[in-house]
C-alpha cells in the first residue's frame, strides 16, 4: 500500500531523473573514455529531455512573478537548467565527434551503426554526402577513375579510419570479476577485484564493461 | 577525449554537502533532485553547486567535511609518507575539486583555512597533492605489465595523470608488440 501512494505523490515521471541525471553523467564518461562510440541511451535522453521541456514551461509562465523570493527560486530553478542542459549536450556532442571522426567505419560496420540513434545515423549519411561531394567536387574529378575512392583498404594501409581499440582507459571495478583478465600478445594475467582502479587498454575490459562489471572513468 | 579540469569541477558541484541556512527556502522541485525546506537554524544537506549560491548571497553557512582539517589532512599525509607504494582511500573521490571549491567559497566557514604555518589547511593540502602526483608518476614508470592499479587517487588526480599514464601503458603495448 505504501509504495502505491509514494507513487502516486511522487508522479511517476518526475521520480526517476535524480536517477537519469547520475546515469548520463556516467554515460557521458564512459562516451568521453571509451575509444569506440557506445550504445544510444535513448530512454534516459528522452525522459531527461522532457522534463527540461517541463522546466522551461514553469520558468515562461513564472516571468510575470517579480517579488524576491520567487525570483530567487527562478535563478535556481535556471541554475540547474544550466546544468542539466550542459550535460545533455555534452553527451550527444562527444558522440557526434566519434561519428565525423570515424563515419566511413560506422558505415561499414552493422553492428556498430546499430549503437546510432535514428537522428544521428541521419546526421552522418548527410555529413559524408557533403564530405563526397566536396571532396569530388575539389580534387578527386581530377584523379584516375581507379583512385577516387575513400574506403581504399588496398595494400596494407586503410583509409577507413577506425577507433584505437587497444587505448589506454581508467576504469573502476565493480564487482568481482570470475574470469582471469588476459593482454592478447603479452603473458599478463590478472583478476580483478571489486573497488579496484586501473589503467589498462580497452580491448581487455570491453565486455565487462558492457555488463556493467567494469566501469570506464 | 579526456575529460577537462573544468568538466571534473562541474562533475564535483554535484556532490551532496551539509549547510545551516540563515533564511527560510520552501522545498522547489528540479530535475536532479527535490530541494529540502531550509528552516533556520536546522542544517540541511543540498548539492555543492546550489550551496555555493545560497553562501555567496549570504543565506547560508557551510558545514565543511570532516576529512577537510588540518588534523585529518595531516595525518593522511603521514600515511602517504609511510605507505610509498599505494594511495590512502580517506579522502573522498572529489576531495581535489572540493577542498579548492569550499576553500576559496567559504574559508570563513572552515576553521583552518586561514591558521598560516605548517598546519594551515591550504599548505597541507598542497602538500598532499604533490606527495601523492610523485608516488602516482614513479609508480607507473614502474611498469607492472599491461596494467596499472591506482586504487585511492581521486577524479582530478586521474585526469590530470589521463596523458602521462596513456603514454606508459601505449608505450608499453608497442613493446608488447615487437
Amino acid at each position: 500500500m505504501d509504495d502505491i501512494l509514494a507513487e502516486f505523490d511522487a508522479g511517476a515521471p518526475s521520480s526517476s531523473s535524480p536517477q537519469d541525471v547520475e546515469h548520463l553523467t556516467k554515460f557521458w564518461i564512459a562516451e568521453r573514455t571509451a575509444p569506440e562510440i557506445l550504445p544510444y541511451q535513448g530512454d534516459v535522453l528522452e525522459r531527461l529531455m522532457e522534463r527540461v521541456r517541463d522546466q522551461i514551461s514553469l520558468l515562461e509562465s513564472s516571468l510575470g512573478n517579480l517579488d524576491p523570493t520567487s525570483s530567487f527560486r527562478l535563478i535556481l530553478v535556471q541554475t540547474e537548467l544550466e546544468r542539466i542542459k550542459f550535460l545533455i549536450r555534452a553527451y550527444l556532442r562527444c558522440r557526434l565527434h566519434k561519428i565525423d571522426k570515424y563515419s566511413l567505419h560506422i558505415l561499414q560496420t552493422p553492428e556498430v551503426r546499430a549503437r546510432l540513434a535514428p537522428n544521428e545515423l541521419g546526421y552522418m549519411k548527410s555529413h559524408l554526402a557533403l564530405m563526397n561531394n566536396h571532396y569530388l567536387a575539389s580534387f578527386l574529378k581530377n584523379f584516375p577513375e581507379n583512385l577516387r575512392r575513400l574506403d581504399d583498404t588496398v595494400g596494407r594501409l586503410s583509409m577507413v579510419d577506425e577507433p584505437d581499440m587497444d587505448s589506454a582507459v581508467f576504469c573502476k571495478v565493480n564487482r568481482d570479476v570470475d574470469t582471469e583478465i588476459t593482454i592478447r600478445g603479452t603473458d599478463a594475467a590478472f583478476e580483478l577485484k571489486r573497488g579496484e582502479v586501473l589503467v589498462v587498454r580497452y580491448s581487455a575490459i570491453r565486455e565487462l564493461v558492457g555488463n556493467g562489471d567494469v566501469e570506464l572513468i | 577525449g579526456p575529460l577537462r579540469p573544468t568538466e571534473v569541477s562541474f562533475l564535483a558541484e554535484s556532490t551532496p554537502i551539509t549547510i545551516i541556512p540563515r533564511q527560510r527556502l520552501d522545498t522547489l522541485p528540479l530535475i536532479s533532485l527535490t530541494t529540502p525546506r531550509l528552516t533556520p537554524p536546522q542544517r540541511a544537506t543540498v548539492p555543492l553547486w546550489l550551496a555555493l549560491i545560497l553562501k555567496k548571497q549570504k543565506r547560508c553557512n557551510i558545514v565543511p567535511p570532516s576529512w577537510l582539517s588540518s588534523h585529518t589532512i595531516s595525518g593522511i599525509l603521514q600515511w602517504e609518507h609511510d605507505n610509498p607504494s599505494s594511495f590512502s582511500g580517506a579522502l573522498p573521490w572529489h576531495w581535489l575539486e572540493l577542498s579548492e571549491l569550499l576553500l576559496e567559497a567559504a574559508s570563513d566557514d572552515i576553521p583552518d583555512a586561514n591558521v598560516g604555518g605548517e598546519m594551515d589547511l591550504r599548505v597541507l593540502l598542497r602538500a598532499l597533492r604533490e606527495v601523492r602526483q610523485s608516488k602516482a608518476r614513479d609508480g607507473l614508470k614502474q611498469l607492472e605489465g599491461t596494467y596499472l592499479l591506482m586504487n585511492g587517487l581521486g577524479m582530478m588526480e586521474i585526469t590530470e595523470l589521463r596523458g602521462f599514464a596513456g603514454m606508459v601503458v601505449d608505450g608499453l603495448r608497442k613493446l608488447g608488440a615487437t
